[in-house]
């Protein structure tokens, strides 16, 4: 115990001076000019521009419309993922006919079809949703499907005894065994969402994170482009983070004493 | 597609010699996949949606033929292989030997743990812009987008497996006098050989990605280019030929790793 | 009303990776009286799981018949209730929950399920724990819960699969002498499946002896031992004896378990 806590204090204080060794070191190749500013900026010069984003709303804007694409994206996912994902593990014709499907999706990169969506949907946000969908759903889906397909058979057939029927077994007992991989899923799903609306918005959009982050690079502007960046990594983190949180509270009752 | 994925399913399920008989799946799959074929080539005959957005499966096995024969395909594809080579070939040179020394020692770990994790948590094609910047639209651009975006799954992997190692094992070697080389050839690497390659199978994902992405946000050859080209065009089968052809490359690539893994695992005593 | 006649009863498997059938049990005749307390024992494999299931009706039947108070078993019915060893507790829901479950499948109509429950938790000594999730109790108390969930709804047989089988010895012997306070309570007909001889004779108004390959009744000794039973007995001459004539059955089916493995 004593241990554990030294053991993560050492961690904290050793990862907190990593992070603050790269942004020293940052600033000084630049101020010994060994590396031109134009490239890489400085810490202190994307300071400046992070104040200035922040005064004039552009920030909040571009981190207002990626989220809300996030949201609709990440929503759709939801939703579609897990009522397929359900119908699947329950079902094993389903399976078998969205399988092949499913496959496809794994191994093709969604962003090749992305001009296919832009003659489709048309520059903005419909298209940056429908990609960012496609991003987040796979892990979504499959995690529901293999949550509900595996239920546990201990305890399957503990409910036949009690004479449970089909519907009992699938609301009593393979979703709520399901929840902690269904939320695994949407902690990939989380992070898949949000790199696909980026990736969507550098190719076009007329707000977004990834829209300044493109629009700064076409104007070559490195001070600018780098607060959106550290914007885009900080919100991967930060919702990441929050689904992990998540994942651990569901995941509490699997922790097994032996005593 | 219908066939690989459910026999992958199948195997061990049927051991005798007796006469080969589809399984359920196997026919749902292909009745599956069937149905869609005919849906998309009927609908724009039948007038249900408009045959100029969705193309049709014989216009795309026309297309098909047309690209290989004259298009400059094996050009584009030459360019797209490179930078993807390339640039998986250098995460691997870095990766692996990075994630060694990040298994194996705490305070390393401790040092580049969030960096790390942020990196690989957050999308590392939001670089994609910068690294123009710096690199140019040519195709050192792209190689570093697929550098660093098969970089950080396999970094994470191999420490992970570096880890994973029994310290029963390794306590076991070293009360029979193995060196610490031995402890590492003899068990480490084998042990987290399967980690690795699982690490690998998620960077060969992430670095197609990064080609395609690359070359559709800024390029002047290359498989990416060709989808913008025919996308702006509305030439949708011919995008579709070049999409089919990235899938079909990432989708080999995934399985034969996937293979390598499944060997290497069964190797591995339980 | 709920004796138990078990008929020429078979039951066919299928071989692992294959079309083939196999018996586990075959032949197996057995009659359980009303509020007898009967435990079959014989070694790993031989089949008690695949008779107890099916008495249980979550096997199904392949040649014979079962019936309990004169019903033809066909699937699982209100009338029996099954102890399973402690993995059949659901881990995201609480003590309480967890005996509420067995109510809840049943649609029971007898009254409030919580007090129900309760009462039944409090019967098996958890009243403190009623709040607390299976992994935050120890083995033992994880089979209290399981003895309890079968027990809330109030069936006329108790069947149980190596309940105690997880557990250490001490353990062990302490939920015995448990188990038989509560049974001894309303002395519902009871089959209990173990690999444990003590266990067996402590508990038992009968006891089945079973062979394997397939499956069948070797023998059944009539343990006539007074009841209530206390732990003093395990050193009584005749609980000795007892224990000599079981070791001597299945020490025999060990050695022929042997001799078919060289055969093989
Ligand atoms: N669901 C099943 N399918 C196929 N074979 C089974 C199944 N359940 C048990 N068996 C086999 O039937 C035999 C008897 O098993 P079981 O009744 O569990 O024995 P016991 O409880 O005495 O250890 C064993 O050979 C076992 O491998
Ligand atoms: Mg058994």
């Amino acid at each position: 115990m004593m241990m554990d806590i030294f053991m993560r204090r050492q961690a904290l204080i050793l990862g907190t001076l990593s992070l603050v060794t790269i942004v020293v070191l940052w600033q000084l190749v630049v101020d010994f000019g060994i590396v031109n500013p134009f490239f890489i900026s400085t810490p202190g010069a994307v300071w400046q521009e992070f104040l200035v984003q922040l005064n004039d709303g552009s920030l909040l804007t571009n981190i207002l419309a990626t989220l809300y694409s996030f949201a609709l994206a990440l929503g759709l996912a939801v939703a579609v993922g897990i009522g397929l994902g359900m119908l699947s593990g329950w079902f094993q014709d389903v399976e078998a006919a969205l399988e092949p499907f499913i496959w496809f999706k794994y191994s093709a990169p969604t962003v090749a079809f992305y001009p296919l969506f832009i003659a489709w949907l048309g520059y903005g946000t419909p298209t940056i949703v429908a990609i960012a969908f496609l991003f987040a759903l796979t892990p979504i889906y499959a995690n529901t499907l293999s949550g509900i397909k595996n239920v546990d058979r201990d305890l399957k057939r503990a409910a036949i005894s009690f004479g449970a029927r089909p519907y009992d077994i699938f609301f009593r007992v393979a979703l709520p065994g399901s929840v902690p991989v269904i939320v695994a899923g949407l902690r990939l799903g989380v992070g898949r969402a949000l790199t696909g609306v980026v990736v969507a918005e550098l190719f076009g959009a007329n707000a977004g994170l990834g829209y300044s982050i493109a629009y700064y690079a076409q104007m070559l502007q490195t001070n600018r482009m780098m607060v959106p960046i550290v914007a885009v990594i900080l919100l991967g983190v930060i919702l990441t983070q929050a689904l992990s949180y998540v994942e651990k509270k569901t995941d509490a009752w699997r922790v097994t004493h032996d005593n | 597609m219908a066939m690989v994925a459910t026999s992958a399913r199948d195997t061990g399920k049927t051991g005798t010699a007796k006469a080969w008989r589809p399984a359920r799946s196997t026919i749902v799959s292909i009745v599956s996949v069937a149905v869609f074929f005919i849906l998309w080539q009927v609908a724009p005959d039948l007038g249900w949606v408009n045959g100029r957005f969705t193309s049709q499966p014989s216009q795309v096995f026309l297309a098909a033929i047309e690209v290989l024969l004259n298009d400059d395909f094996f050009y584009h594809a030459r360019i797209s292989l490179t930078e993807f080579f390339l640039g998986f070939a250098l995460a691997l040179v870095v990766s692996i030997p990075l994630g060694v020394l990040l298994g194996t020692s705490q305070t390393a770990r401790y040092l580049i743990d969030p960096p790390l994790m942020a990196l690989y948590i957050a999308p590392t094609l939001v670089l994609l812009p910068i690294l123009v910047v710096w690199l140019g639209i040519g195709m050192a651009s792209k190689v570093a987008v697929v550098f660093l975006g098969a970089l950080f799954p396999i970094v994470v992997n191999t420490m992970a497996g570096m880890r994973e190692a029994d310290p029963k094992l390794i306590r076991a070697a070293r009360s029979f006098g193995a060196s610490r080389l031995d402890v590492f050839v003899r068990i480490l690497v084998p042990g987290s050989l399967p980690s690795i390659l699982t690490g690998i199978r998620l960077a060969v994902g992430r670095a197609v990605l990064g080609v395609v992405v690359g070359e559709l946000f800024v390029s002047q050859a290359g498989i990416g280019y060709q989808l913008n080209t025919y996308g702006s065009a509305m030439r949708i089968d011919r995008l579709l030929v070049y999409a089919l052809v990235v899938s079909a490359f990432g989708y080999t690539l995934t399985v034969l790793v996937r293979a390598l893994e499944g060997r290497v695992r069964t190797w591995r005593p339980e | 009303m709920a004796e138990i006649e078990i008929r020429n009863l078979g039951i066919d498997y299928r071989k692992p990776n294959s079309d083939e059938l196999f018996a586990a049990v075959d032949n197996v005749n057995l009659s359980v009286g009303e509020g007898e307390f009967v435990s079959i024992v014989g070694s790993s494999g031989c089949g008690k799981s695949t008779l107890l299931l099916s008495v249980a009706g979550l096997v199904k039947i392949t040649r014979g018949s079962i019936t309990i108070g004169g019903k033809t078993v066909t699937g699982p019915g209100p009338d029996r209730a099954v102890v399973f060893q402690d993995a059949s507790l659901l881990p995201w829901r609480t003590v309480l929950g967890n005996v509420r479950f067995g109510l809840e499948m049943q649609r029971w109509t007898g009254g409030d399920l919580t007090k129900q429950a309760m009462s039944m938790i409090k019967l098996v000594g958890l009243a403190r724990f009623a709040d607390y999730y299976p992994h935050q109790l120890s083995g033992g108390m994880r089979q209290r819960v399981n003895i309890a969930r079968a027990l809330a709804v109030d069936p006329e047989v108790l069947l149980m699969d190596e309940p105690f089988g997880a557990l250490d010895a001490q353990t062990r012997e302490i939920m015995g002498g448990e188990l038989l306070r509560i049974w001894e309570s309303d002395k519902k007909t009871a089959l209990f499946v173990t690999h444990d001889i003590d266990e067996a004779i402590f508990l038992s108004d009968k006891i089945v002896v079973m062979g394997r390959n397939p499956g069948h009744v070797k023998e059944v000794i009539t343990v006539d031992l007074p009841r209530p039973r206390t732990p003093e007995i395990l050193d009584s001459e005749r609980f000795t004896e007892f224990r000599r004539r079981l070791r001597a059955h299945l020490a025999a089916d060990m050695a022929g378990m042997h001799f078919m493995e060289e055969a093989a």
